[in-house]
């Protein structure tokens, strides 16, 4: 069963257009959603959310149109935006304490039990964190209202190796059951490499590909054999002469 | 709507909006434009909303399982809130400034009394109906969102300080009760047009909000 359905998903900008992406996000599976800055990976993710509108396209959760559930849809959901601190000068537990009131599944024991397992000090304040410790923090959020999918957007930009490894290897642990889902936004490929189970390639506002790892492969084999490679021959554009003056 | 007011008192709200909400203290001083110690609350409520601005409440609320149009709800009706508590809290400050600062002694505006809350009404309804629908036309400019309603603040605040010397309108400036029961009337007006305005820029302000991608 899939949990989310995007199709035909549209954003115009003046420079930048968001041409049909569609995907889904099958139950259990970790989707990495790759493409080069300013691909459309984050757009799609906020149009997705709900906090940009899209000119057109679908979402449906559990085979429903979000718009027709969207506290459903938002309660389901735990959202990962990488690079962005909210409430620097809060404690994780006040920030906890106040998101739990709009979260009717919240549960006080798992979030006491995902402090423990990522080491996380409840009484420190946001801005003491690291960046890895802050991403964990997020996700800890999630888990305690027991969402089923988990939207993550560059959750491992500007992490250290060990911290991305870290994250990755908890990423499996948290669909390892098959319930849960991760939709995985990132440009570090090779984090992908060892999590994900499905790709969705976006260039330039169109999904040029989405599938399995394997097909992903498959389809790419003559452009390299990792992900990197597979997207830098993808994506690289040469400069011509006159692009230096 | 319970847990947005939550949010916005622990996580958005700024620690000097809470301590504006003394400024009912100001109606000890003698000879002072009161109406501005009503300015001073909104002030507080501009730090609330740059507050939130800077730690990104608006990234936060959106993915929270509430409505936009309801985010946009809960921090008028926190402003609301914070305007009229700060207006109970300066009544008892008006009964002992009037006693320190006898019947007409203020040469600066409205003395302590009735016909200053009709007018510290106004001060909040010029506020909200600028400042409300200007910064959620964006949910970002509060800077120039609050310029513009300070400058409507301050015309109302002109109108504090000119009121007493209008011919004909000396019991606008009374304090003793005929004067304050006269008085009373104006500020049925005023608050009247309080509500109307209130309601009317949150209104505008999520039809803005509705419209901007975040």
């Amino acid at each position: 069963m899939n949990l989310l359905e995007v199709e035909g998903l549209r954003k115009i900008y003046p420079a930048f257009t968001l041409q049909d992406v569609s995907f889904v996000v099958p139950e259990g599976a970790i989707v990495g959603f790759i493409g080069r800055n300013g691909a459309g990976k984050s757009t799609t993710l906020k149009s997705i959310l709900g906090l940009v509108h899209p000119d057109g396209g679908t979402v449906r959760w559990r085979g429903e149109d979000v718009k027709d559930c969207e506290k459903s849809f938002k309660e389901n959901i735990g959202v990962v935006l990488g690079g962005i601190d909210f409430y620097p000068k809060k404690k994780l537990n006040t920030i906890a304490s106040v998101t739990k009131m709009f979260y009717p599944n919240w549960d006080d024991a798992k979030y006491q039990h995902y402090c423990k397992v990522f080491a996380l000090d409840g009484e420190k304040r946001v801005d003491q964190l690291s960046s890895g410790m802050k991403v964990k923090a997020l996700i800890a959020l999630a888990l305690s209202h027991n969402a089923s999918l988990l939207i993550l957007d560059e959750p491992t930009s500007g992490l250290d190796p060990v911290s991305r490894d870290e994250l990755t290897e908890l990423f499996r642990a948290i669909v390892a059951d098959g319930t849960r889902s991760i939709l995985f936004s990132t440009h570090i490929t090779s984090d992908l490499e060892k999590c994900a189970s499905h790709i969705t390639f976006i260039k330039d506002g169109a999904v040029i590909h989405s599938g399995t790892l394997d097909s992903f492969r498959s389809a790419f084999a003559d452009r390299g054999s990792t992900l990197e490679d597979i997207i830098v021959s993808v994506e690289r554009r040469e400069l011509d002469e006159s692009a230096i003056i | 709507m319970k847990a947005l007011l939550s949010k916005q008192l622990r996580l958005t709200c700024h620690p000097m909006t809470l301590v504006f909400l003394l400024a009912g203290v100001f109606l000890l001083i003698p000879s002072y434009p009161y109406t501005v110690a009503f300015f001073y609350v909104t002030l507080g409520i501009f730090f609330m909303f740059m507050n939130g601005r800077e730690q990104r409440d608006a990234d936060f609320s959106a993915v929270l399982p509430v409505r936009k149009c309801d985010t946009v709800k809960a921090a008028c009706l926190f402003s609301t809130l914070v305007e009229l508590c700060a207006l109970a809290i300066a009544v008892p400050f008006a009964f002992l400034g009037a006693r320190i600062n006898p019947n007409g002694t203020n040469a600066a505006g409205l003395d302590a009394n009735v016909a200053l809350f009709a007018v510290g009404f106004l001060v909040f309804a010029a506020f909200n109906i600028v400042f409300l629908p200007s910064f959620y036309r964006t949910g970002y400019k509060v800077g120039v969102s609050f310029l513009k309603a300070s400058l409507c603040v301050a015309l109302v605040v002109v109108l504090d300080i000119a009121l007493p010397h209008v011919p004909g309108l000396p019991w606008l400036d009374g304090t003793d009760t005929a004067s304050c029961l006269r008085q009373l009337p104006l500020l049925g007006v005023c608050a009247a047009v309080y509500v109307i305005f209130t309601l009317l820029a949150c209104r505008i302000a999520v039809r803005r909000y509705e419209k901007v991608d975040l």
